[in-house]
């Protein structure tokens, strides 16, 4: 027996006190963080662009944000193959609508119909925070959030991912104007109305903040703007309205076309 | 940290700091107190302030408490800031295996010297062990430290006048402790400056 | 399996504790005083660990009587919270913890203010005008949130304390008898909590000769010029 250094097959010999149990666990967490604003005739869907996995960075590019019709986008966050097929499902669900009803779907009908997809998977859920924004059929900007199983809500604003512990008490702040009180005699504060320059801007130091604290946030940013039909774009594509390092491109219309129009501005975020 | 919730922030202004806490003690989900103040003063120009748990924010406050008084007997002068923030890291330290559950922060205006005669505004902040970091604009601790990151963050800029110090900080606390559930009840917030120490407790919600 | 409140009032402070004593489910006693008397104007509710309690509240009790002989003063209530609350913070690093939560009660006699201490196994002390311990957290506490307010006499003390314990007797499933004290300037005095009108006797009491400790400190001070 002295022939070896460590007899050969002994895991063979050695009887294991238990079965060793692999379990396939069907679920991973993607990181990144979206957010979303609403505006009173207009929209805002931001996303940073990061994909990872633990400490691994798989990409720094991936997309979270997703147009799916003139006047609705959809980011997703959470677990990215989960999130990509449910915007696959959502899509393909949009055009048998648009075949049979020869119109794009509206955005409440849309935000009713993922949260039935969501819950359609109820024990085996799509591991996805979802945020939809857009233009309502009224013209309204909105903002629909839901969890994984398609409890949902409409609301003002809303942040999502591995940063929303950092972003949503600081739109608590600035959109809700949360624990501020307006000067005695002026206007009282009302959640949803800030002008587009303001809210872009939040979005932006939203993403910075949470870049510089969070570990899994950074890279890029993605931000979809949607704004209703006849509404002025000065504010948007005028001299000196976008910040350094932005650039801004409009995405055509899907279907015919009803006037809404889709911006998407991206910016690099902070490389340190 | 989890068993009683509280929350401290510190930040720097121009030639001033603020610290404030929230106020309440809770038994996991149960509030008991909303008096609980976490925030202490050494002297009138150097404030520190215990987020952790409750038996242990007793402790090492008189413990403290005894070793500031000996130095001052036996220096004859007060604490400095930068000294106070060694002292709690050693007393942290001493206890390196079976720690006190604190996130120290140390906020305060170093008095001016003959060798510095413009001493900065200064703030601290150490981990359960005492591991020190010493940033340049504001430091967070407690069961809402994300959340207070993320809204410093977002309002904190160089250079406040007290008045606007006070506003930054309170709302960074406020709107962070709102979104944490073990944090809250209520809020205290302390500004320090050459010639006086400012502090005010402020509405908060109670839910 | 337990329950205590304590409240303070104006000039007084009510102390509150079930009477039950056994394990897990069994109850062996239903009249067991969980109450201690730590001086002429401290006393308090105690509860945890079966055997611990016990030792400790002794414990407790036997150095703030040894204060108060070799001082000729006992320890006031802010004092006595603190020694309390460290003894626990001590025990709690130690090899072998108490396993003691307590409600603290006492008048202090120097400021005429009542004081009111929670405090738990681990030495976390809380100063509060009303608190409770075990079961009764969960319906009492909300009772107390609702009507007690600042400087309530002593009959709207006990009022509220009787809120406290109906909700208890109401919402828990586990049946309580309740032991209850109150402390004012003229120390500690028990009070018959299911009786129509607790006060009555403490009143005729206080009538008759005012100035009358009721329930005295477990050994009145000796007068034999111990000093420390």
């Amino acid at each position: 027996m002295a022939l070896y250094h460590n007899q050969p097959m002994a895991h063979a010999q050695e009887p294991t006190a238990a079965p060793i149990e692999h379990r396939f666990n069907p679920y991973s967490d993607n990181g990144g963080s979206i957010l979303a604003i609403a505006g009173t005739d207009f929209s805002v869907i931001a996303g940073d662009t990061r994909q990872s996995e633990g400490y691994n960075i798989q990409t720094r590019y991936a997309r979270k944000v997703w147009q799916l019709t003139d006047k609705a986008v959809l980011a997703t966050n959470g677990f990215a193959a989960d999130g990509n097929n449910f915007v696959k499902r959502v899509k393909q669900r949009l055009e048998w609508y648009e075949h049979a009803h020869h119109k794009p779907m509206g955005l409440k009908s849309i935000a009713r119909m993922i949260q039935t997809m969501l819950y359609g998977k109820r024990f085996f859920p799509y591991y996805v925070y979802n945020i939809l924004g857009g233009i309502e059929e009224d013209g309204s900007g909105a903002v629909y959030s839901f969890d994984p199983v398609g409890s949902y809500e409409r609301e003002a604003c809303r942040a999502a991912g591995a940063a929303q512990s950092l972003i949503q008490p600081f739109l608590d702040n600035q959109i809700y104007f949360k624990n501020q009180q307006p000067e005695p005699g002026s206007q009282p504060f009302i959640p949803g109305n800030l002008p587009l320059a303001t809210v872009l801007s939040l979005v932006v130091d939203s993403f910075t903040s949470a870049t510089e604290r969070h570990i899994e946030v950074g890279d890029g940013m993605e931000i979809y703007i949607v704004m209703a039909r006849d509404r002025t774009t000065d504010d948007l594509l005028g001299e000196g309205k976008l910040q350094k390092g932005m650039e801004i491109e409009e995405l055509g219309t899907l279907g015919e076309g009803q006037g809404e129009r889709t911006f998407l501005v991206r910016q690099a975020l902070k490389r340190d | 940290m989890e068993n009683n919730g509280g929350s401290v922030v510190a930040m720097i202004g121009k030639d001033c700091v603020a610290i404030a806490s929230d106020l309440r003690l809770g038994n996991q989900a149960v509030g008991i107190a909303s008096n609980f103040d976490k925030v202490f003063p050494v002297n009138d120009k150097l404030y520190y302030g215990l987020p952790g748990l409750a038996t242990d924010v007793y402790t090492l406050k008189e413990h403290l408490r005894f070793r500031v008084n000996m130095y001052r007997m036996k220096e004859e002068r007060e604490i400095t800031p930068k000294t106070f923030t060694h002292l709690v890291s050693s007393t942290l330290y001493e206890k390196r295996f079976g720690p006190f559950f604190i996130e120290p922060v140390v906020a305060g205006l170093p008095t001016p010297t003959e060798l510095d005669p413009h001493p900065k505004p200064f703030i601290s902040t150490m981990d359960t062990i005492g591991c020190v970091t010493t940033p340049k604009d504001f430091a967070v601790a407690g069961t809402a430290a994300d959340k207070l990151y993320g809204v410093a963050e977002g309002l904190w800029e160089p250079d406040l006048e007290p008045e606007d110090l006070f506003e930054t900080v309170s709302q960074t606390l406020l709107n962070a402790v709102d979104r944490d559930a073990l944090s809250g009840w209520g809020a205290v917030v302390h500004i320090i400056t050459h010639d006086k120490v400012i502090t005010r407790t402020l509405r908060a919600r109670m839910d | 399996m337990e329950c205590a409140f304590g409240i303070t009032g104006k000039d007084y402070v009510l102390l509150c504790s079930d009477m039950a004593a056994g394990r897990s489910i069994i109850r062996m006693k239903s009249d067991e005083n969980k109450i201690k008397a730590l001086g002429p104007h401290l006393a308090m509710a105690y509860g945890g660990e079966p055997g611990d309690t016990n030792n400790f509240a002794e414990y407790v009790e036997r150095n703030m009587r040894l204060y108060h002989i070799r001082n000729h003063y006992p320890l006031l209530p802010a004092s006595a919270s603190a020694w309390i609350r460290r003894t626990l913070a001590e025990s709690i690093r130690s090899r072998n913890p108490y396993a003691v939560n307590l409600l603290l009660a006492g008048y202090d006699t120097t400021t005429s203010k009542p004081h009111l201490y929670w405090i738990d196994y681990l030495g976390t002390k809380a100063v509060v005008p009303y608190a409770a311990h075990g079961m009764g957290v969960y319906v009492s506490l909300s009772t107390m949130d609702k009507w007690w307010f600042n400087d309530m006499n002593k009959r709207e003390g006990v009022e509220v304390l009787k809120k406290c314990i109906d909700e208890v007797q109401k919402r828990i499933t586990v049946h309580f008898n309740f032991n209850c004290i109150l402390i004012d300037k003229d120390g500690i005095h028990n009070i018959n909590i299911d009786s129509q009108d607790p006060l009555a006797e403490l009143e005729s009491e206080s009538k008759a000769a005012s100035g009358d400790i009721v329930v005295d400190a477990p050994n009145s001070p000796l007068d034999v010029g111990v000093t420390a």
